[in-house]
């Protein structure tokens, strides 16, 4: 079964109470992986009811996939049942008089915000902050403590669609977060004075065609006039050395910048929502793959005003990166440590205050690539967790 | 280390000085420039020679992978340049775990293909084993059904069928041909994100053919090229690779023979 190499570390992860993973993974898997399974959606009643859903939870035969896991009677319990246990499922759950809908199968990742938003309304809530080309909403998930505007760090994933591991890493990110807030001391700490805001798909249209039709597809799907290529790269759209030669202007490239500066929408409602709320004091933008972290310029050879500080900062992110599993970074200037390339998320950001900019190149280094297998996603986002962590601890400790 | 000298100012002595330095400059090294572990120029020159490396090797089950870049230094010539570099590698087989370390004399030609390489790596196992190894993988090669025309390897999720595994192999070595053809200087490289519209049979002198279509990621233009790849192999005699790639518009051809499994 394709699955195989993920499988147990998935289920396991998901008994510990992180489920949205393989929520993410049936997204992206094709329905002939999970034909015929089912995901059976209970509310318990009290807890004698979620304690006969703890012992389904419990029987190994079963192979129940819990994405919600038993926790409170109010919360939904959501469980993936394998095609050839479902009536015995089906069965227990009768017998045992708790009632069950079926779930419909294609979840969508929007579901899965509008959850975890509404589990956790005091602290995530939502803002729809554009439109893509083909009109579908731009959503950025808002961490926050308090209720004026503060100090804020910014992180967006998926803005190159086949960078697979970015999405998966934003939505273990974001589950992280909602983990820890209250628990660990020093995001706590961050979140009493900063809020965070995580865009995890941030070019829709394009992820969207990397499942239905190119996986390896990575602009957005803007029609160009003059062209029958679509798509502009988001990552050379940005009004920062827009133009030059790490940049294309040939709109059937991958790198074509498009017409003009935030031409496109996937670019422009991040740059009027961060220009808009003033405040942002860190930005990460996370990409595949190369294993890099990256800070300003990409555009220009000479270094930033800030170069040293920002080199020390990735120094030690990149460290607290290799303590989790052993993974090797490199990092330094965009431009001489991947290439030079013009119009780029960071330079952007660097060149309008926000002095904490880095850009994340994650797993791998070329072995599997974009192509990524689903057992390396959670050693990922497990240990990039701590180099955001670094960065964003560093810009709480010194504020601008 | 950096051995410069400049030519003085105008004068008969000047003029005789540039002729012994012109002489000079043919006959050696003229600047030698250590360079950073961390940078790009060893990390390419690391790449280009363990692309050479694993297609002459011809040796499926030890395919090497980079692991870190040691040291090294770059020598600049007329016509290019010259990297020495070290590196550590492990086996493709994380199973094994396996480490070693390889030193290689990289030539790179002034934008110009086809790097030379003069490399020799640490044995991940002993020749016998080896010879054991790649035979296990030729024998399940040969009793393999030929996966269906669409199967792609890996799937789009990076999976891939145990089953499969012995087929992306032996393609590494004939990926490794192509990528290592295409490496250049200019930090131009490449990586094979999949491989299919696979097709095997085996020809009557018992050599393995496959042919197969991949999708090559090409980093500093983020293109990805579509090629046909034509791999001869058999684990104990010399293979042979051919392809062509639809590179943006032009169209490029490659072929090449390695000296079979014996090379270390």
């Amino acid at each position: 079964m394709p699955m195989a190499a993920g499988g147990p570390a998935l289920l396991r992860l998901i008994m510990r109470g992180l489920p949205i993973l393989s929520f993410l993974l049936t997204v992206a898997f094709s329905q002939k992986m999970f034909s015929g399974d089912q995901v059976l959606r209970i509310r318990a009643k009290d807890q004698k009811q979620l304690q006969l859903l703890r012992n389904l939870e419990d029987s190994e035969d079963l192979k129940v996939d819990f994405w919600h896991a038993p926790a409170r009677p109010s919360l939904p319990v959501d469980m993936r049942v394998p095609f050839s246990n479902l009536n015995a499922v089906k069965n227990y759950l009768n017998s045992s008089g708790i009632s069950y809908t079926i779930m419909i199968k294609d979840i969508q990742i929007y579901t899965w915000m509008d959850n975890l938003v509404a589990e956790h309304s005091d602290l995530v809530s939502k803002i729809m902050i554009g439109q893509t080309f083909e009109k579908r909403p731009i959503f950025v998930l808002k961490f926050s403590t308090g209720n004026k505007s503060r100090p804020a760090i910014w992180i967006d994933s998926g803005i190159h669609a086949r960078e697979w591991i970015t999405q998966a890493t934003g939505v273990w990110t974001a589950m992280k977060i909602v983990t820890d807030c209250g628990e660990e001391p020093v995001l706590t700490n961050i979140l009493n004075h900063m809020d965070i805001f995580l865009e995890v798909v941030t070019n829709p249209d394009g992820f969207a065609y990397t499942h239905s039709t190119n996986r390896l597809w990575r602009k957005n799907r803007a029609v160009n006039s003059n062209s029958t290529c679509k798509g502009v790269d988001p990552n050379r759209n940005w009004d920062a050395g827009f133009g030059g030669v790490g940049s294309s202007n040939n709109p059937c490239s991958e790198t074509y910048h498009g017409p003009f500066p935030h031409s496109e929408p996937e670019v422009a409602s991040i740059a009027n929502f961060i220009q808009k709320h003033k405040h942002f004091k860190a930005l990460m933008s996370i990409h595949s793959y190369s294993q890099m972290l990256l800070y300003p310029y990409g555009y220009r050879k000479e270094p930033t005003l800030d170069n040293e500080e920002l080199h020390n900062l990735a120094c030690k992110a990149v460290e607290a990166l290799s303590q989790v599993h052993g993974t090797d970074y490199i990092y330094g200037r965009a431009i001489s440590t991947i290439y030079v390339a013009n119009g780029i998320t960071i330079d952007w950001a660097y060149e309008h205050d926000i002095k904490y900019s880095f850009s994340f190149e994650l797993r791998d280094t070329g072995i599997y690539g974009f192509l990524l297998p689903a057992s390396q996603i959670i050693p990922t986002a497990e240990e990039t967790w701590p180099a955001i962590l670094t960065i964003m601890k560093h810009a709480y400790k010194n504020p601008y | 280390m950096l051995a410069r000298r400049r030519p003085a100012g105008p004068g008969p002595t000047a003029l005789l000085l540039v002729a012994l330095l012109a002489a000079e400059a043919r006959a050696s090294w003229l600047i030698r420039r250590p360079l950073s572990p961390s940078g790009p120029e060893l990390r390419q020159a690391a790449r280009a020679a363990l692309h050479f490396f694993n297609y002459r090797a011809a040796s499926p089950s030890t395919v090497r992978v980079l692991k870190e870049v040691l040291n090294g230094t770059a020598l600049i010539r007329e016509e290019g340049e010259n990297i020495k570099v070290a590196f550590s590698i492990e086996s493709y087989r994380t199973e094994n775990s396996q480490l070693g370390t390889c030193s290689a004399l990289v030539g790179f030609k002034d934008h110009k293909s086809r790097p030379t390489v003069n490399i020799s790596c640490t044995p991940l196992l002993d020749q016998k084993e080896r010879k054991k190894e790649d035979y296990k993988l030729y024998k399940q090669i040969k009793q393999l059904e030929t996966p269906p025309f669409e199967t792609t390897i890996p799937g789009k999720l990076g999976d891939m069928d145990p089953s499969l595994q012995p087929l992306w192999e032996l393609a590494m070595i004939g990926n490794s041909f192509l990528m290592w053809e295409k490496t250049t200087s200019t930090s131009s490289y490449y990586y094979v994100q999949q491989i299919t519209n696979i097709k095997k049979w085996i020809r009557p002198d018992d050599f393995i053919i496959l042919h197969y279509r991949l999708l090559l990621h090409e980093f500093r233009t983020q293109e990805i090229i579509s090629c046909h790849l034509h791999l001869v192999w058999h684990p104990e005699k010399p293979s042979k690779t051919q392809y062509h790639c639809q590179d943006s518009g032009t169209q490029e051809n490659g072929s090449g023979n390695s000296e079979g499994s014996g090379f270390l």
